[in-house]
């Protein structure tokens, strides 16, 4: 499961739309892997690590 | 204005040669401050993604060009960072293209310039089922301060899945610039 299907999980409510505006994930090909590099949801908290895990 | 001055403040030498060739020649300098460019001292770079770039669903990812065509100001890094970052402060103009290939299954995808580690600038397209031959672009002019400064291009897509880019040659996936005014 990579990352935006975890936080899908974690929040069915959320649509694709949600990752072309107020959710940024990224992988800055360094090998260290996808990360949320911004989350401005004006109702859902940032998901935790352990949330994610 | 009558008069032109030249001055130096170290050591070395500046030489202002004649064309090679007869007759007259006028070249004047406008009525402005500024630092005068010269090939010599306007970074262009070119670069291509010639190994594919997997990108995973929503997932904005570096892409690496790691081909250069050309890089005169040896600014391009295309080993570790993938990213331009000229030592010369000026206007630069950024542009590049992700090639997709089978657009069947996306939504959304999406080329996208980062500065200094955030989005800048975005060129997106929506395919419909039947494109089969997806490119997006993106271009800016953008201000670098010749020092910490630097761009790098993201890909993103929204199919579902990981998807690679296609092509690997200077043709496809490509991210060029060149400085276009001083700073």
């Amino acid at each position: 499961m990579n990352l935006a299907e975890k936080i899908m999980a974690l929040y069915p409510s959320l649509t694709q739309q949600d990752f072309l505006t107020v959710i940024t994930l990224q992988n800055d090909s360094d090998g260290k892997g996808d990360y949320i590099a911004k989350w401005e949801h004006p109702t859902l908290a940032k998901p935790t690590d352990e949330e994610l895990a | 204005m009558s008069s032109i001055v030249i001055s130096g403040d170290t050591s070395g030498t500046l030489t202002l040669a004649a064309p090679a060739v007869s007759g007259t020649n006028t070249a004047t300098l406008p009525a402005a401050t500024g630092t005068v460019m010269v090939s010599g001292n306007m970074p262009a770079f070119s670069a291509y993604v010639n190994s594919a770039v997997s990108i995973t669903n929503s997932v904005y990812t570096k892409i690496t060009f790691q081909a250069e065509e050309f890089d005169t100001a040896s600014a391009y890094d295309n080993v570790t960072n993938y990213r331009f970052q000229p030592l010369v402060a000026g206007y630069y103009q950024i542009n590049s293209s992700i090639y997709w290939g089978n657009g069947s299954s996306l939504t959304s995808v999406r080329s996208t310039i980062y500065k200094n580690g955030s989005i800048y600038k975005i060129g997106a397209v929506t395919p419909n089922s039947t494109i089969m031959d997806i490119t997006t672009l993106v271009n800016c002019v953008v201000y670098l301060n010749g020092s910490t400064d630097y761009v790098e291009i993201y890909g993103f897509q929204n199919s579902g899945g990981t998807l690679t880019t296609q092509g690997t040659t200077s043709a496809y996936s490509w991210f060029n610039g060149s400085m276009v005014r001083s700073a």
